[in-house]
């Protein structure tokens, strides 16, 4: 996933690498040229000194050591000269055996010549007429200090840069982090929805997220309430279907019919299939499946009223007892985690002698729900056989088989899985694993 | 034993009246939930069947008025909403017990059975049993030590609800208000005569005459 923050981040170093970098490059190469510049008249001072120093003495032209500055009598001092006559040359002590070369053109040579000891030449040529001769005079300067300190300029600029850069970056993550610290807000809220710990998302946000909490605001009570009025017209519906089949039933069971007993058996067993499939389809359409997100099933506050439902059903004889977790809230809806657990459960108390126990607890899939009784239990080679009972809705099914069948609709909408098992207190052990949703 | 059905579909009240009266229960019929409301709490039913969906006021209010009220007849629900959610709500609003439809007569009559027994201490009892006597609902006859007594259809109503009661003391306008519905007529007389044939059935000693106060049954408990 692409986070804004990195995004950021990203565009904004690199604008500031390639400007930073564009802006001290070329600081430094105009303030070379500058520098060349001034360097370059000093150099043309030189050549003037220099032309000064030739002299007419007893032998012709000769130089006039005394008007020379000492720079040039100490060895690789840094200041070079050559004077080339026109059948005689002359070079500076301080070249002591090194050359230096002539250079075509007049004026300061662009490319800085090798010196000794590492020394970068800055070479001038001056051209004069003196004495009714060319008199051409060379002189170099050593470059290199300036070069260093350049080089050291660049070394403090990156630094300050760099600095400067992760300065930028902490201050623009903190201002990013800031600013977006209501989508943070909204992102660990939808979360925490997805989890079914809240039912909506908090309106207190900027006026740029405004649009979107409340949308999905509107869209969790429309889903809510669609679900509210579809599951209301399915219990309108049962009734209607229920009731006229209650009549029928009841008549079947009627003294006149008992004169025919195949007529009342087929009766009979049409009436069950109706009354069956109605109950499973109504069971199935009242799903919520995984339809909202902020639903939950607060194991404490809920598991107490059924069990004591149970009770009431199953009488007294019964040791019911539930284990969770304290504040343990699943993540899904109540009505159809009740309808789970209270079938599974009504079936152990159905069966079991005098014990029947829920455990819930998280485990790192998801959670598990386990189911316990005292009863008979099915005998391994059977089980596959009950769980797949009822897995098909046209197949018949008889009593508790059918409270299995809407079972499996459950666990099936949620992906989870059914097991039997024996129980360690000897009777049917059910457990149902429930995978976390997906986020 | 005296009924309150609530149930708005006439064709199903028809059917379980016929039952309910074939079981020797005196059972009032009310379709609409304001009705219900005020007369479950003013007329003094052993047991009422209560249906959700009334026309009027719905099922779990009218519940719920009348256990604020204080009324603790117990309350059986029979309703074509039969999911667990729906169940609890119905239990926590103070019902007794829960039937989805569509059901079983049997199944009902069981129910009503078990439901009476419980509300009378009786709770662990296959069968109404009191002083000696074990009473069969089903075939409306009685067993006393291992002998069964036929009982006709007044007999059997009058001795179930002795039976249920059993060490109390009876008025005979006690018996009248419990044994017929709002609409017989009630002599007393005639529940004096039932009295009497019991006692040529079961023994004299089994119901005890208090003058001026009512009946006693006690049985041989000795």
């Amino acid at each position: 996933m692409r986070s804004i923050q990195r995004r950021l981040s990203l565009g904004l170093v690199s604008v500031l690498l390639i400007v930073g970098l564009l802006l001290a490059q070329s600081s430094l190469w105009l303030f070379d040229r500058s520098l060349r510049g001034y360097l370059q008249t000093t150099l043309q001072d030189e050549t003037q000194t220099l032309l000064g120093a030739v002299v007419r003495g007893p032998n012709g032209l000769q130089l006039d050591e005394r008007r020379l500055s000492a720079a040039y009598k100490r060895p690789y001092s840094g200041l070079y000269f050559r004077i080339d006559l026109s059948e005689q040359s002359w070079r500076s002590r301080s070249l002591w055996d090194r050359e230096l070369h002539t250079v075509e053109a007049e004026g300061l040579k662009d490319a800085l010549g090798d010196g000794p000891q590492g020394q970068q030449w800055l070479v001038y040529r001056a051209d004069y007429q003196r004495y009714g001769q060319p008199i051409v005079i060379h002189v170099a300067r050593d470059y290199r200090p300036i070069l260093d300190s350049f080089s050291q300029v660049q070394k403090v600029i990156l630094g300050l840069g760099v600095s400067a850069l992760v300065l930028i970056l902490l201050l623009q993550r903190l201002i990013v982090s800031r600013a977006l610290r209501p989508l943070e807000q909204v992102r660990r809220q939808l979360l925490q929805l997805q989890q079914g710990q809240r039912s909506q998302l908090d309106q207190q946000v900027p006026l740029e997220l405004e649009p979107l909490v409340a949308q999905i605001n509107h869209l969790l009570a429309h889903t809510e309430d669609t679900l509210k009025r579809s599951r209301n017209a399915l219990g309108n519906l049962g009734h209607a279907l229920k009731t006229p089949l209650a009549v029928l039933v009841s008549l079947a069971t009627r003294e006149e019919l008992k004169q025919l007993p195949q007529l009342r058996e087929s009766l009979n067993s049409q009436l069950q299939q109706i009354e069956q499939r109605i109950a499973r389809e109504l069971g199935r359409a009242r799903l919520a499946g995984e339809a909202l997100p902020g639903a939950h099933f607060d194991c404490a506050s809920e598991l107490p009223e059924l069990f004591s439902t149970l009770t009431m059903i199953h009488g007294n004889h019964l040791q019911l007892e539930w284990q969770a977790e304290p504040g343990l809230r699943l993540p899904w809806d109540r009505e159809d985690l009740l309808e789970l657990l209270g079938n599974l459960l009504d079936n152990a108390c159905k069966w079991a002698d005098s014990q029947v126990q829920l455990h819930i607890c998280k485990v790192t899939a998801g959670y598990q729900l386990t189911i316990d009784d005292d009863g008979p239990g099915i005998d391994v080679t059977l089980r596959d056989e009950v769980l797949s009972r009822g897995s098909r809705l046209d197949e018949q099914v008889a009593g508790h088989g059918l409270g299995l069948g809407i079972v499996r609709d459950i666990v099936d909408a949620w992906g989870g899985s059914l097991q039997l098992a024996e129980s360690p207190l000897d009777g049917l052990r059910v457990t149902v694993s429930l995978p976390l949703k997906r986020t | 034993m005296r009924l309150l059905l609530v149930e708005d579909h006439v064709p199903l009240a028809d059917e379980l009246l016929a039952g309910l009266i074939r079981q020797g229960y005196a059972v009032d019929w009310l379709a609409d939930g304001r009705d219900a409301a005020y007369q479950g709490a003013t007329e003094p039913y052993d047991l009422i069947i209560l249906d959700l969906g009334l026309p009027g006021k719905p099922g779990i209010e009218v519940l719920q008025e009348w256990r604020s009220g204080g009324l603790t007849t117990p309350v059986l629900i029979l309703t074509a909403r039969g999911s667990w959610a729906e169940r609890i709500e119905g239990l926590k609003a103070g019902a007794d017990d829960y039937m989805s439809k569509p059901f079983h007569p049997e199944e009902l009559h069981l129910r009503i059975q078990s439901l009476l027994r419980r509300a009378h201490g009786l709770a662990n009892q296959p069968q109404l049993e009191a002083a000696g006597l074990q009473l069969d609902e089903g075939r409306q006859s009685v067993q006393r030590n291992g002998e069964e007594v036929q009982l006709t259809a007044a007999e059997f109503r009058l001795l179930r609800y002795f039976m249920l009661h059993a060490g109390q003391l009876l008025s005979k306008s006690h018996l009248a208000e419990h044994l017929y519905d709002g609409e017989s007529e009630r002599d007393s007389n005639v529940i004096e005569v039932h009295v009497n044939h019991l006692r040529r059935k079961l023994g004299r000693e089994i119901i005890e005459t208090r003058r001026g106060q009512g009946y006693r049954f006690s049985g041989d408990t000795a």
